[in-house]
């Protein structure tokens, strides 16, 4: 991996140690930890709960109760959750009570002298139960195009089925994490782990009954995030909060890893059935899916991630009839939540079974089935309306058969199978066009200030939060590159919302899109005022202290260049001033050196009622191989090789979009093979931490890897680039297809009934 | 005696007393040294987060040998004799080490979270392979990456960028770690406290390190305490909180215990030799045994757990036994009237339950190398192939004469409480031909004999399933087809 672009602007922190997550900053002097007492039952009553025996314990300050709070409901979209449980418990592992004291060894001995008394109730635990019962969440949601019913019943073939996938936990590797410090007039300083700081801010003011502008939210990074920490992070800062506004001392409220897994939500269960019509080349006629989410206990942010799932259902396919329909369950799980793609895969993972399923069917190769229904030219529309333009997929498709040399390796991998009686290979390509932008309208707006110093150096805040994947590094380079200075010149300041407020969460891909646009914008007003001030300077130096420079913000800048540390006329390169000169030129002219941008990305928006609009301000778009390699006597699986080709626009910093990919890509191969949440039969979390919890190893990353970049200037988007967050994750499910594919070439048309994620123990069970 | 554990930590020697001395190291680093670099994550040895570099004296050399290992399941007192090196003691002055720097150029680190823990880990790799075992490369290969960072998972990365880093440190540029730390003072400290006794007691905790088994003994059957090989065990144990021992007899200080050898064509392996050391020995003596460790855990884990941890801990998907039972190997006990001896596979009555008395301890584990004549396999199928536990395993010993099969031992774990030798299908293929069915009809034969559960790693039938299918690998793996050879 070649790259001159920056590196992250932690990096050297982090290889030395030296960055600062938040359980590596040193205790204040009294400072509680905090720690909480969870449900040991799904679904119960709470008859009572005993905090006697704990408060009597020497070292114990304060336990605190669902009547502590002055406001015990959130929920992001919807309000219906209790941050404390009080009279019922509805899913295994939900806070019913707050403990603070004074070390840790005396936290965990108080947590299990608080005595709650429960009448369990029955359970539901899976998809299926839940709706044999009508549990639900929210209202049914239906996208309609076409007329699907008169199309599934003239289509010349037609297939029906199942497709089920399970949940993936987030497995950051910073668990939930927030540290409260109390300050004067009831104000609060929360430091959180959170995608969200708006929303902590928001939430905590809230339960405490304080004015939001007494509550200051600062992350100044996360240990990954990958949606678990969107809007679930605000809770723990809510009870790390109660303890210090109450006790009047700061309060430290760290989980365990297997707390963490084991009480926070994950990505959602689905359960999709469908019926696709299809003419004898495989192109589709006709889809009819229904889709259900798990969506666990409460709502979360489980309407929009299923809104997401469904508008993924075409993924990169034309389907010229659909009727996509989507339901959340309410079961007696963790609240499922966002996770990297937030929908996404679960949609594309449904539509690309049914691609597979297609070839098996019509004995097909599977590649080709995809080919003639990728998404053509710059006019087909989606299920939901929008027309797909600058539409890479055909080229991105044909590309990647070339340079992964899949008709080749199509042929070895069938000589293989026909010969090994230990092993099976096989092979798939799928595709990944993922549409940017918050489906939720309001959400894709952004802010941002740039302050620049006396000195010529700058200090730049947005909304944007760092969990590792580089939007700070990008926002840097944005500034300097418009100051033409040395990004070490520019500083990106944790983020906090008494810089930055009423901010979106960072999530949706969008970071960098929606605050690197905010610094654009807070940039240009900069660039302006120091431009106008030194063209007035050039026409007329100010002499004598009464005499000062001033500016409309009018002027016509144009032939003033920000170029190597200078501001230079652009026909007298003689004629120029350094940087640090013209802001010193400003300063003493009285010129303001803050800089403050809004963005609001200009898209028309969703009619969720309608199941119509145009949501999306582009798609970022993708194509990967996976070959795989499965032991036929154990089910033991290997990825040999992938190939992963995207299109990501112009990046503005490759060498970070890359790791997005790689990382991306894994996590997907993650979700597809080994992480398999295994659960009691009454509902508590079993495969609780990296013991029992496979997430990839160094050794499953495929030995050979090629990555390719496709460069395609989207003209939408801050400086050409486009969003490379989550897209990537929806390739790893190549694997999956490609196990599909080598399960189903023993048989002719044999079609295993291969689940998500395909673990050794199911592809045995698929074997025939 | 003595009354502290002697460590050293970058560079800087340490004497710890009293309850400090019974912290876990990752505690003991972050809050009592602020040595935050050091992140715990799971605290149970699986993820490398709070890996760090520990120097060990060996006889007769004047440098320590360094290997990685997890802090969040060892201890201070297990820390004894020890130089530790934390990321933060890796940079050199001011300037990041060639690893830090390739991470850097490389965007091996995103979050952050992980790096410390890959930095260590990628450091012992190059100070090994550059300095402490040669072999005359100016990089480090792809190959050589991945086995030596096995035990540090990454969720942001997908490992590419790690991987890339490593290849792109010029070995030439590392400063060792002996050359940078290891002086005269520091060797000699080390080495005079190796022969001083340590008892500590603080609270209800008290630790005793002798200099011999027979002193352990007299202590194990006074106080009744646990011994400690090297926690990879009971650190998970302790951090979960499922077990709390305050009575602590370390045998660290025995020398004896260090002792690894062949004579007569037994291997004698003592109590504190590690999993690492035997895997290296075993290449030249038992190679397959040698593959099974390849896959045992991680490097951290093998550079401290013990063969013999792995034989008292009685786990029925331990990894060594099931090639311990086929080879007959013997637990050597010793107790206050001196030693006898165990077969292996007489040694388990029951889960967890073992013929040692509450006043023995093992000393040694004896294994005859199996007869050239005798093939050996061992299987190990778990959920993801590197550093995970086992959801089954298998050994076989077994003989072949004119295409008969003329000797079989079989062993089983994962299926039953204990692992299990099979002597049903053992006597069923006594004697039968070398063929595909033979093994399909023994498969049957397997299934009757065990008893698997359900658990959170597989279901009781896919245990059964792998029961049957192993005998077919079995025979595959010795018969190959051509197609065999491909991929595998
Ligand atoms: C992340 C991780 C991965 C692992 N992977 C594997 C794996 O792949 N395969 C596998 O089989 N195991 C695995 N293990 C388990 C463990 O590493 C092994 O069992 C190891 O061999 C134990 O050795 P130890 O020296 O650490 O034992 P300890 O933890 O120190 O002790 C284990 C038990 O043995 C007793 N004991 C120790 N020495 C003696 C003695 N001389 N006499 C009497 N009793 C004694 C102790 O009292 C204790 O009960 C793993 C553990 C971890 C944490
Ligand atoms: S914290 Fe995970 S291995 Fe130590
Ligand atoms: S960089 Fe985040 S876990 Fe490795």
């Amino acid at each position: 991996m070649k790259t001159k672009s920056l590196p992250h602007d932690s990096a050297r922190g982090h290889v030395t140690g030296e960055s600062v997550f938040l359980d590596d900053r040193p205790l204040q002097r009294g400072e509680l930890h905090v720690g909480l007492v969870f449900s040991p039952v799904a679904h119960g009553k709470i008859l009572s709960v005993d905090t006697s025996a704990a408060l009597a314990l020497s070292g114990v300050a304060g336990v605190f109760t669902a009547a502590d709070l002055h406001h015990n409901l959130w929920g992001t979209i919807i309000q219906d959750q209790p941050l404390l449980a009080d009279k019922t418990v509805n899913f295994w592992g939900e806070a019913i009570a707050i403990v603070a004291a004074e070390n840790r060894a005396t936290l965990a001995a108080a947590k299990k002298l608080v005595k709650v008394e429960i009448e369990a109730l029955p359970a539901i635990l899976s998809i299926d139960e839940a709706r044999a019962q009508e549990a639900f969440i929210a209202v049914e949601r239906t996208i309609l195009k076409g007329d699907p019913d008169t199309a599934l019943a003239q289509s010349p073939h037609r297939l029906d089925g199942v497709f089920e996938n399970k949940g993936q936990d987030h497995f950051y590797l910073e668990s939930h994490i927030s540290i409260v410090y109390p300050l004067e007039n009831d104000q609060l300083e929360v430091h959180a782990s959170s995608q969200h700081p708006t929303e902590v801010q928001h939430l905590v003011s809230e339960a405490l009954g304080l004015r939001q502008s007494q509550v200051t939210c600062i992350v100044k990074r996360m240990g990954g995030g990958f949606g678990g920490k969107e809007s679930q992070a605000a809770t723990f800062s809510a009870y790390a909060a109660l303890v210090a506004h109450k006790l009047k001392r700061p309060a430290r409220l760290a989980l365990s890893k297997d707390e963490d897994m084991q009480t926070t939500g994950k990505r959602h269960p689905f359960k999709d059935w469908y019926s696709v019509g299809f003419d004898t080349e495989g192109r589709i006629q006709a889809l009819d899916v229904k889709l259900f989410a798990d969506g666990g206990a409460y709502a979360d942010l489980s309407t929009s991630i299923l809104e997401r799932a469904m508008l993924h259902s075409d993924n990169a396919y034309h389907l010229p009839n659909a009727r996509i329909v989507g339901r959340i369950c309410r079961t007696h799980n963790t609240p499922h939540t966002a996770f990297r793609g937030f929908g996404g895969p679960q949609g594309v993972a449904m539509i690309e079974n049914v691609l597979e399923e297609i070839a098996i069917y019509l004995g097909k190769d599977a590649l080709d089935v995809r080919r003639i229904n990728c998404y053509q030219g710059e006019e087909q529309t989606t299920p939901y309306g929008q027309v797909v333009v600058n539409n890479t997929l055909p080229a991105l498709f044909d590309r990647l058969s070339e340079t992964a040399n899949y008709a080749q390796r199509r042929t070895e991998i069938q000589a293989f199978n026909a010969s090994s009686q230990t092993h099976l290979r096989g092979l798939a390509l799928t595709a990944v066009k993922f549409g940017i932008s918050f489906t939720s309208r309001f959400l894709n707006q952004g802010n941002a200030l740039v302050n620049i110093h006396r000195d010529g150096t700058i200090q730049v805040s947005t909304g944007a939060t760092e969990m590792g994947q580089g939007v700070n590094t990008k926002l840097q380079q944005l500034v300097a590159e418009a100051f033409a200075i040395p990004y070490q010149n520019v500083t990106l300041l944790p983020t906090a919302t008494d810089k930055n407020h009423n901010t979106s969460p960072t999530a949706a891909s969008s970071g960098s899109d929606i605050n690197g646009a905010a610094v654009v914008l807070a940039c240009a007003q900069l660039q302006q005022r120091l431009k106008a001030c030194l063209l007035a300077h050039w026409a007329q130096p100010v002499r004598g202290a009464l005499e000062e420079l001033s500016i409309t913000g009018q002027e016509d800048t144009s032939q003033i260049l920000f170029q190597d540390g200078y501001l230079v006329h652009k026909d007298n390169p003689e004629q120029r001033m350094a940087f640090a000169e013209a802001v010193n030129l400003a300063f003493f002219n009285r010129i303001s050196l803050s800089g403050y941008g809004h963005f609001k990305t200009p898209i028309p928006g969703y009619d969720r009622d309608a199941g119509k609009g145009h949501p999306f301000l582009y798609y970022t778009n993708g194509v990967a191989a996976c070959e795989v390699l499965i032991d036929r006597l154990t089910g033991e699986l290997k990825i040999l090789r992938s190939d992963v080709l995207m299109d990501l626009g112009r990046p503005i910093n490759e060498g970070i979009d890359r790791g997005q990919v790689t990382g991306a890509f894994v996590q997907g191969l993650g979700w597809v093979t080994t992480e398999n949440l295994v659960y009691s039969d009454t509902g508590a979390l079993l495969s609780h931490s990296p013991t029992t919890y496979k997430i990839p190893n160094i050794q499953d990353t495929p030995r050979e890897f090629h990555l390719e970049l496709l460069e395609n200037e989207e003209p939408s988007n801050v400086r050409g680039s486009k969003a490379v967050g989550e897209p990537p994750l929806l390739l790893g499910f190549a694997a999956w297809a490609a196990v599909k594919n080598a399960l189903s070439s023993t048989h002719a048309h044999y079609n295993p009934p291969l689940r998500l994620p395909a673990t050794a123990e199911v592809i045995l069970s698929c074997l025939k | 005696m003595r009354d502290y554990i002697l460590f050293y930590l970058n560079g800087k020697r340490y004497e710890v007393r009293g309850e400090q001395a019974f912290m876990s190291l990752a505690d003991f680093l972050r809050y009592e040294r602020g040595l935050t670099g050091t992140k715990i994550v799971c605290a149970e040895g699986d993820c490398g987060a709070c890996s760090v570099l520990r120097g060990e004296v060996l006889p007769e050399q004047d440098e320590l040998r360094y290997s990685t290992i997890n802090a969040c399941i060892t201890f201070v007192h297990l820390m004894d004799g020890t130089h530790v090196v934390t990321v933060e003691g890796l940079q050199d002055e001011q300037a990041l080490s060639p690893i830090q720097q390739a991470m850097v150029e490389n965007y091996g680190a995103q979050c952050g979270f992980c790096t410390p823990g890959f930095v260590c880990a990628m450091t012992d790799l190059v100070n090994h392979n550059a300095y402490q075992n040669p072999k005359g490369q100016t990089h480090l290969d792809e190959k050589q990456i991945r086995n030596g960072l096995t035990g540090n998972l990454c969720r942001c990365t997908g490992y590419t960028p790690i991987i890339e880093a490593g290849k792109a440190v010029n070995l030439a540029q590392f400063t060792p770690l002996q050359k940078r730390y290891n002086s005269p003072e520091m060797m000699a400290e080390l080495r005079r406290h190796r022969s001083v006794p340590i008892r500590i007691q603080a609270g209800n905790k008290d630790f005793y390190a002798p200099l011999s088994y027979a002193e352990a003994v007299t202590f194990k059957q006074a106080q009744n305490a646990q011994i400690f090989a090297s926690a990879t065990d009971l650190g998970v144990q302790i951090n979960k909180e499922r077990s709390n021992p305050t009575v602590i007899c370390s045998l660290n200080l025995v020398p004896e215990a260090h002792a690894l050898s062949e004579s007569g064509g037994v291997i004698s392996v003592g109590a504190r030799v590690t999993l690492n050391e035997l895997e290296h020995f075993m290449r030249g003596h038992i190679p397959e045994f040698a593959r099974l460790l390849k896959i045992f855990a991680s490097p951290q884990i093998k550079n401290k757990g013990t063969l013999v941890g792995n034989v008292a801990n009685a786990s029925p998907i331990a990894d060594t036994l099931p090639f311990l039972f086929v080879a007959d190997a013997e637990v050597e006990l010793t107790g206050p009237n001196g030693k006898r001896r165990v077969n292996i596979n007489r040694f388990y009555t029951g889960y967890k339950q073992l013929d040692m008395r509450p006043e023995e301890l093992i000393s040694r584990i004896l294994i005859p190398i199996p007869d050239p004549a005798d093939s050996l396999r061992l299987f190990k199928v778990s959920n993801r192939k590197d550093l995970d536990i086992s959801t089954f395993t298998a050994g076989f010993r077994l003989r072949l004469e004119n295409d008969l099969i003329s000797q079989i031992a079989i062993a089983y774990g994962g299926v039953a409480a204990t692992v299990l030798r099979l002597p049903k299908t053992e006597a069923f293929l006594q004697g039968k031909p070398f063929n595909l069915e033979t093994f399909q009809a023994a498969g049957a034969i397997a299934r009757s004999e065990i008893s698997p559960i359900s658990d959170v790693r597989a279901s009781a039938a896919y245990r059964l399933k792998l029961a049957e299918n192993i005998l077919l690998k079995l025979y595959h793996a010795l018969a190959p087809s051509p197609a065999e050879a491909v991929g595998v």
